[in-house]
């Protein structure tokens, strides 16, 4: 179940890092990584890509969950998960319900940028680290905080997954084969309010570099998702009483649009004609012409009628062909159509290799493990994945020592104890 | 609730004074253009004259009724907005143009990357006339590679990303999203990346170009996918959201559907109390790998609690005890969920021709510059002030200037 990476390099020595070149945007900014799970280190590493000196906390009896449930072999350090969310941040382990730590963590306050947590609402609070206690340290401290339903109201303190989230913010109402059927995930919301965290931090860093004001941020992962992803279906339902979808993989207004079947196991296509011009020219690249012409078939209201018919005339063509043979077809045509890729596929896709979005780890040079890249790029420097997720407690010795300036003879008796998972207990 | 008001009036916004010019039409560039407006840019949103963007003639229309001021996800996207027409091709509105871009920060747009050469758009002409401006162009496959001119829509993008093949059923086709989740996920990853070169551009005065490619922005929501696989090479496949873990999933219950996350994990002997079935706080379920192994016998004991039991009740009896259960929720329950009430999240915008309704409100709260929820603009409503106003334009020129169909 938890999978772990078979890597040469898995003993190596812990290296010196250097922070990357100095052309990024944020190579002047420091963040506090307090987040655990997924959405909070996804906004945390995005940050970090573009230069971010991120240093993430964590509590080494409860790792995050992304470290797994083994600890022989110091196996946590290996997981795909922690490699790829924590890439390009710095790790140090401290207890901040110990007052020698929380005096550490204090220190760092004055010295960093941004804080960003996703505990449940309060939990920073408890910790006596709110953000007025925080703003007293250091007045132009930025605080994101991520709880999954805001800092307020009568839901603030429950705990939220992505597959609670999915379901409780409607979104999953929205996707399945048809109307009436069981309702399906995306699974993609935890990314998602990770993107939100990052554009919050943007947000305010932007509005202090201009006045030199810091400020708390509460982002409810609830209200993050359903601003970005259904809001415009929120208001379809509060202005006409209904809503369009769950409608499977048709359009209501386009036809033929849908996922067709191609030759191979489990290989298919979609396939997206918008109006009756592209619906001319799909005729003419699947060779029946004679479709445009066909009453059932000849305008879009009438394709829309027909298309438990349509829908079997183009499978038999599609069937014909692999997935690729048909995009491409139609993409020669002017037609909107795509693969439906699989991971393999994707990885080795031609466009997406010649964009360079796999990227190979910097530091680790040749033998480096491979990563998913960045989704944009820029005229100036770009992000990149320069280090793996570190190993827990790599940089101590730098954040404690070299930033903040306690004595390296001292470093010992910040080690923590027992180290634990997430998870129930060493699952073997 | 005048002092509220007077607090919101006091507050600056965080975007104030960027000027952006937005080109964009249909979602993923209008999305990250109605992030910047809610945070308090001036968005200038160019539309073609006579028909704009084309999400205008997009339904679903307000009371199903077609109008260019009337479709619904027009009317979300482009909250807080200007608009004014101006026809790009003629070279009389390339040079009102580039008036325009004179003073602005930032220039978004999403035409197709052929297209948007054929305007004369590109970077190297765009700096020259505005070195220092930030342009985020965002596009269905990126600026290069062989598929940069593919034609697309929401399911092409959620197919050639690997999305779709894990969506829906083992025995069934791939299954599309319901909301247009790539191309949401690309208009906020250009927010984010415009708002890092505006920051970088504070410390060097220098403007950057930004190429956002929605597939790539797609693949990024997936990553851990893609890792896993890069790493050991497992390529998983569409399997009716039976999750890894155990419990972690929707289940039918008496009245639609609840989920049950056995999270967080060290919470988990508190389920028996919730369910009322002391088996499930037993020594042999004590490890999550005892729980996936034995998931057939913990689904057989929730199966009789969950039919007895109604959506919301077992949403709050997992939150009693501080697990993430939740509920399907329909669009109606979430529009009147007290916790969205409480928080006052939805936020009333009123339009000319449409009329008052409630509007989703902020991504997220930054407590000394809010979110601002203002409607949407009509088809050129800003001609005027921005053609005469802001860009000095006499009252003669500018009629002459509709009469010529430049805007």
């Amino acid at each position: 179940m938890i999978r772990v990476v078979k890597d040469k390099l898995r003993l190596r020595k812990r290296v010196r890092r250097n922070r990357p070149s100095n052309g990024l945007p944020l190579n002047r900014v420091r963040l506090l990584d307090l987040t655990h799970v997924w959405s909070g280190p996804h906004a945390a590493r995005l940050l970090a890509d573009w230069g971010a000196e991120v240093i993430k906390i964590e509590y080494c009896q409860r790792m995050d969950s992304t470290r797994g449930w083994l600890k022989r072999f110091r196996l946590y350090n290996l997981t795909p998960h922690h490699l790829q969310l924590d890439r390009n941040k710095r790790s140090i382990t401290l207890d901040l319900k110990e007052s020698r730590a929380k005096k550490v963590f204090e220190e760092l306050i004055k010295v960093s940028d941004v804080v960003i947590e996703n505990f449940r609402a309060g939990f920073m609070a408890s910790l006596g680290l709110d953000y007025n206690h925080l703003k007293h340290i250091n007045p132009e401290i930025i605080l994101v905080s991520m709880p999954g339903f805001g800092s307020t109201g009568p839901e603030k303190s429950c705990p939220a997954y992505g597959a609670s989230l999915e379901a409780v913010s409607g979104l999953q109402s929205l996707t399945s084969y048809g109307k009436g059927e069981r309702p399906r995930r995306l699974k993609e919301l935890d990314m998602f309010v990770g993107l939100q965290g990052a554009s919050a931090v943007m947000t305010a860093l932007f509005y202090r570099q201009r006045t030199g004001k810091g400020q708390w941020v509460d982002l409810s992962q609830l209200e993050s998702v359903l601003t970005a992803l259904i809001g415009e279906h929120l208001l379809e339902y509060e202005m006409n009483g209904n809503q369009t979808l769950p409608i499977g993989n048709h359009h209501p207004s386009f036809a033929p649009y849908g996922c067709y079947r191609c030759r191979g196991d489990d290989k298919w296509v979609v396939i997206a004609v918008r109006t009756d011009e592209e619906w001319e020219k799909f005729c003419a690249s699947v060779k029946h012409p004679e479709w445009k012409n066909d009453e059932r078939f000849c305008n879009t209201e009438s394709r829309l009628k027909s298309l438990n018919q349509l829908d079997i005339l183009i499978e038999n063509w599609t069937i014909k062909n692999t997935h690729y043979q048909a995009m491409q077809c139609l993409q020669e045509a002017g037609i909107a159509a795509g693969a439906v890729l699989n991971v393999k596929e994707v990885c080795s896709d031609p466009h997406i290799n010649q964009r360079q979005f796999i990227r190979t780890e910097k530091e680790a040079g040749k033998g480096g493990l491979r990563f998913p890249g960045i989704p944009f790029k820029v005229s100036g420097e770009n992000g990149d994945v320069f280090w793996r997720g570190p190993c827990l407690g790599d940089d101590n010795e730098y954040v404690l020592c070299e930033i903040l300036g306690i004595p390296l003879t001292e470093l010992g008796s910040f080690q923590c104890g027992k180290i634990g998972t997430a998870y129930d207990s060493e699952e073997g | 609730m005048q002092d509220e008001n007077l607090k919101q009036t006091m507050n600056e916004s965080a975007l104030t004074q960027v000027k952006v010019i937005d080109l964009t039409q249909f979602i993923a560039g209008p999305y990250c253009t109605k992030l910047m407006s809610g945070f308090g840019a001036e968005v200038i949103k160019v539309e073609r004259p006579d028909t704009g963007d084309g999400m205008r003639s997009r339904g679903p229309f307000y009371a199903n009724e077609q109008g260019l001021e009337r479709s619904i996800p027009f009317l979300y996207l482009n909250t807080g907005k200007k608009s004014i027409t101006l026809n790009l091709k003629t070279s009389a509105g390339l040079a009102i143009f580039k008036r325009l871009l004179k003073d602005a920060d930032v220039l978004i747009e999403n035409f197709p990357p052929k297209v948007r050469l054929n305007l004369g758009l590109a970077y190297e002409i765009i700096k020259q006339w505005n070195p220092k401006i930030i342009m985020t162009s965002i596009s269905n496959f990126g600026q290069t590679g062989p598929y940069k001119d593919y034609k697309a829509e929401e399911i092409v993008e959620y197919a050639m990303s690997g999305l779709m093949f894990l969506t829906g059923d083992a025995d069934r086709a791939p299954l599309a999203a319901g909301p247009a989740i790539t191309q949401y996920a690309a208009g906020q990853t250009a927010y984010a990346a415009t708002l890092m070169a505006l920051y970088k551009r504070e410390l060097t005065g220098q403007g950057q170009f930004i190429d956002v490619s929605i597939q790539e922005c797609a693949l990024d929501l997936r990553q851990l996918t893609i890792m896993d696989y890069l790493a050991t090479g497992a390529i998983p496949k569409r399997n009716s959201d039976r999750h890894p873990l155990c419990p972690w999933q929707a289940y039918p219950c008496r009245d639609g559907y609840a989920v049950i996350v056995g999270a967080p994990v060290r919470h988990w002997p508190r389920i028996a109390a919730v369910v009322g079935n002391p088996e499930l706080a037993d020594r042999k379920y004590r490890r999550m790998k005892d729980r996936i192994r034995r998931r057939y016998r913990i689904e057989a004991i929730l199966k009789p609690w969950l039919d007895m039991h109604a959506r919301q009740d077992i949403y709050h009896a997992g939150h009693s005890k501080g697990l993430a259960f939740g509920y399907v929720a329909s669009l109606k329950e979430v529009l009147v969920s007290p916790q969205l009430q409480a928080r006052q999240y939805f936020t009333q915008v009123e339009h000319p021709v449409v009329g008052k309704h409630m509007y989703c409100g902020a991504p997220f709260r930054p407590s000394q510059t809010p979110w601002q929820s203002r409607r949407a603009p009509l088809l050129g409503e800003h001609n005027e002030s921005v053609y005469c106003g802001d860009l000095g334009y006499s009252k003669d020129e500018f009629i002459s200037m509709a009469e010529r169909g430049i805007i």
